[in-house]
């Protein structure tokens, strides 16, 4: 396999922009920061997209006055710069598809409404609760991109962005579409803050992946979008790198916990290898799903184990910089691994002190100059759902 | 290539018992009822002529998640204004937990995806099978549709003026699909078209699914299939091409045969 990748649009709490997005990992500059999108009683670090949803729709040009779900703003603004950096502007005239993925779909609208409802149901205004589904903000993004191709809408929690990748590379590989853009989006919102805390697995500090002091993840939001062109492409722009490899297994241990073995990463890991026809050695740079939770972490750590090892590469999480962006996650990092593979560059951790195994230290320094062939990148979510992803140069 | 559908179930037509389905009496009690009757039927349609190992990937549909677990969550979180919230719904609300947990009940570690897009999440699943099929590693998968109605729901799409093209529907339908014909197959899905919005219904087809026998819901064409497949299995249809365009957008068409 072997799927170039011609464009990429992101926005996280690092920025709306892939320039600010690199330039704040280079500083090793967090985006994490307290919550100022609603009122909550919960005082965590989370990663906002530093625009409130009018400031995005007057960048996206759109009516302030229209309501739009926060996760279809996000999503706009992503897919819209990837289609730009891909150098597709005639949409219509190409099969194009768009793959997307979200767990929160239109609930960050949602939960404004349901108080008002709750307390008399005819009350809540229905223009608030008309973009629930998941597949409001796909539509919502095709609309804004001009995308009249195949489009569908994937919901697998935090590996969601990851599928939506694998399914656009199967459907370009079977030539059933000439470019896909395929992604996720998701909004921070009330919701999936009190769900995390409710779980307890919200640090009150900064995420320490890997570090024997981690005590839980941070929360993030964002989109990413990346462009893959089929068999025929023969277009100018040279691509970030190929998708070579991919796999998703079931770790079929419990519904939110991971197993200490890591049995579904570590087939998940082995199965991109496998499509990607390489041996583990192989692998430069490892994008770890690294949410900073004593379980992911550990099991995640057993898999990197399994998979590479003595030998694992040099591996750290992005999470610290942008919090855990659930169904955008596996987009952003995409999006993050390719750019290393680009410009051979390996990105750090932030917050590791306390080393838990020699073996498993993830980087913490910024790194240029260093040669990069193939970066894999994992993403894991409830349901023991596991996801690889392997680009190539 | 041709996809074998060789069993089929619905939640309106179970025949073993819940407890029989699902052991585990806590994992039951934890369950809303789209999550118990997905699972259930997904379970069903896996059976004793298919074990967990002998399934290659599992592949569900839903347009509107776990509802009744979502509201929950929404419903405990303003009522006590964020605080001791029970994380079971939360847990339970994510699209594919009746995929995960059917992985989970059987052990079984292969591919595991969900699809949530509205009136096409079903064939969006059905598409993902198809290519599984091609790429030739694949024997058999289930591939099956859920969703249920909650009364906030109703209430909601009531004053959207939801119900006054139909009323509402509900369900779970699960299909084993293989790439050899079982023994008691049922029809043969030789073809699954999208179609743009503005190409829908040009196209001649012999269902045209208009929500009357399956009620309004996303999901509705895994009961047309479902029930398009009984025909075929007994003769009274040959070929059978179904039309599905839910909310007059995401129009496609699928085409079966008889076997």
């Amino acid at each position: 396999m072997r799927i170039p990748v011609i464009g990429v649009g992101i926005a996280s709490a690092l920025g709306i922009n892939v320039e600010d997005n690199l330039q704040a990992i280079a500083k090793k500059r967090s985006g994490l920061g307290p919550v100022t999108l609603f009122q909550t009683h919960h005082d965590v670090p989370v990663g906002e997209v530093k625009f409130c949803n009018k400031e995005l729709k007057e960048i996206l040009g759109l009516n302030v006055n229209n309501s739009y779900s926060r996760t279809a703003l996000l999503g706009m603004l992503a897919a819209s710069r990837a289609l730009s950096d891909a150098g597709i502007t005639s949409a219509s005239t190409l099969r194009i598809g768009l793959i997307s993925a979200t767990s929160v779909g239109g609930m960050d609208l949602t939960e404004d409404f349901y108080p008002e409802f709750l307390q008399d149901p005819r009350k809540g205004r229905l223009r608030m609760v008309k973009s629930h589904d998941c597949a409001d903000s796909t539509l919502q993004i095709a609309e804004y991109c001009n995308i009249k191709g195949f489009t569908t809408t994937i919901s697998t929690a935090c590996s969601s962005a990851a599928n939506a990748i694998m399914l656009a590379a199967r459907m370009l590989e079977k030539g059933m579409l000439d470019y896909v853009i395929a992604g996720g989006t998701d909004a921070l919102c009330k919701f999936t803050l009190n769900g995390f805390h409710s779980l307890m697995i919200l640090d009150q500090a900064h995420c320490r992946p890997f570090d024997a002091s981690r005590a839980g993840l941070n929360l993030g939001e964002g989109a990413a979008y990346i462009v893959m062109a089929g068999k025929e492409y023969g277009g100018e722009a040279t691509p970030y790198g190929y998708l070579s490899g991919f796999s998703n297994a079931n770790d079929a241990y419990h519904q939110t916990a991971t197993s200490s073995t890591g049995e579904g990463a570590t087939r998940s890991m082995l199965g991109a290898l496998k499509m990607a026809g390489i041996e583990p050695g192989k692998i430069d740079y490892v994008n770890v799903h690294g949410t900073g939770t004593p379980n992911n972490d550990a099991s995640e750590g057993a898999a990197l184990l399994n998979v590479f090892g003595d030998r694992i590469p040099p591996f750290s999480s992005t999470k610290a910089f942008t919090g855990h962006t659930l169904a955008a996650a596996g987009g952003i990092e995409a999006v993050y691994s390719l750019l290393a593979l680009r410009d051979n560059m390996i990105f750090p951790g932030l917050n590791f002190r306390v080393c838990e195994d020699e073996r498993l230290k993830p980087q913490t320094d910024f790194q240029t100059g260093v040669s990069l062939k193939h970066v894999m990148s994992n993403s894991f979510g409830f349901g023991g759902n596991s996801s690889t992803l392997i680009f190539s140069r | 290539m041709r996809y074998y559908i060789n069993k089929a179930v619905s939640a309106a037509e179970l025949t073993r018992s819940l407890p029989d389905l699902i052991p585990d009496a806590a994992m039951r009690r934890r369950m809303s009822k789209m999550v118990r009757m997905g699972v259930a039927t997904g379970m069903e349609c896996l059976g004793k002529e298919y074990p967990a190992d002998s399934v290659d990937a599992i592949i569900t549909a839903t347009g509107l998640g776990c509802l009744e677990d979502s509201e929950k969550f929404l419903r405990n979180l303003t009522e006590n204004d964020e605080r001791l919230l029970n994380p079971t719904p939360f847990i339970q609300s994510t699209f594919n937990t009746v995929g995960a947990q059917i992985g989970l009940l059987c052990r079984n570690h292969c591919y595991n995806m969900t699809y949530a897009h509205r009136g096409r999440s079903f064939e969006s699943a059905l598409l993902d099978a198809m290519l599984l099929f091609d790429g030739d590693m694949y024997r058999n998968i289930l591939v099956g549709a859920v969703d249920y109605t909650i009364p906030a729901q109703l209430e909601i799409m009531q004053r959207m003026g939801f119900w006054r093209k139909g009323d509402p529907g509900e369900g779970a339908f699960f299909f084993l699909i293989s790439d050899q014909p079982g023994e008691n197959c049922l029809g043969v899905l030789t073809d699954l078209q999208f179609l743009s919005n503005d190409e829908q219904s040009e196209r001649e087809v012999s269902i045209y699914n208009d929500y009357e026998q399956s009620g309004i819901f996303p999901t509705a064409s895994a009961a047309v299939l479902f029930d398009a497949l009984q025909q075929l299995k007994d003769g009274r249809m040959k070929e059978v091409r179904i039309s599905n365009s839910y909310r007059n957008e995401l129009p496609s068409i699928m085409t079966l045969e008889c076997i």
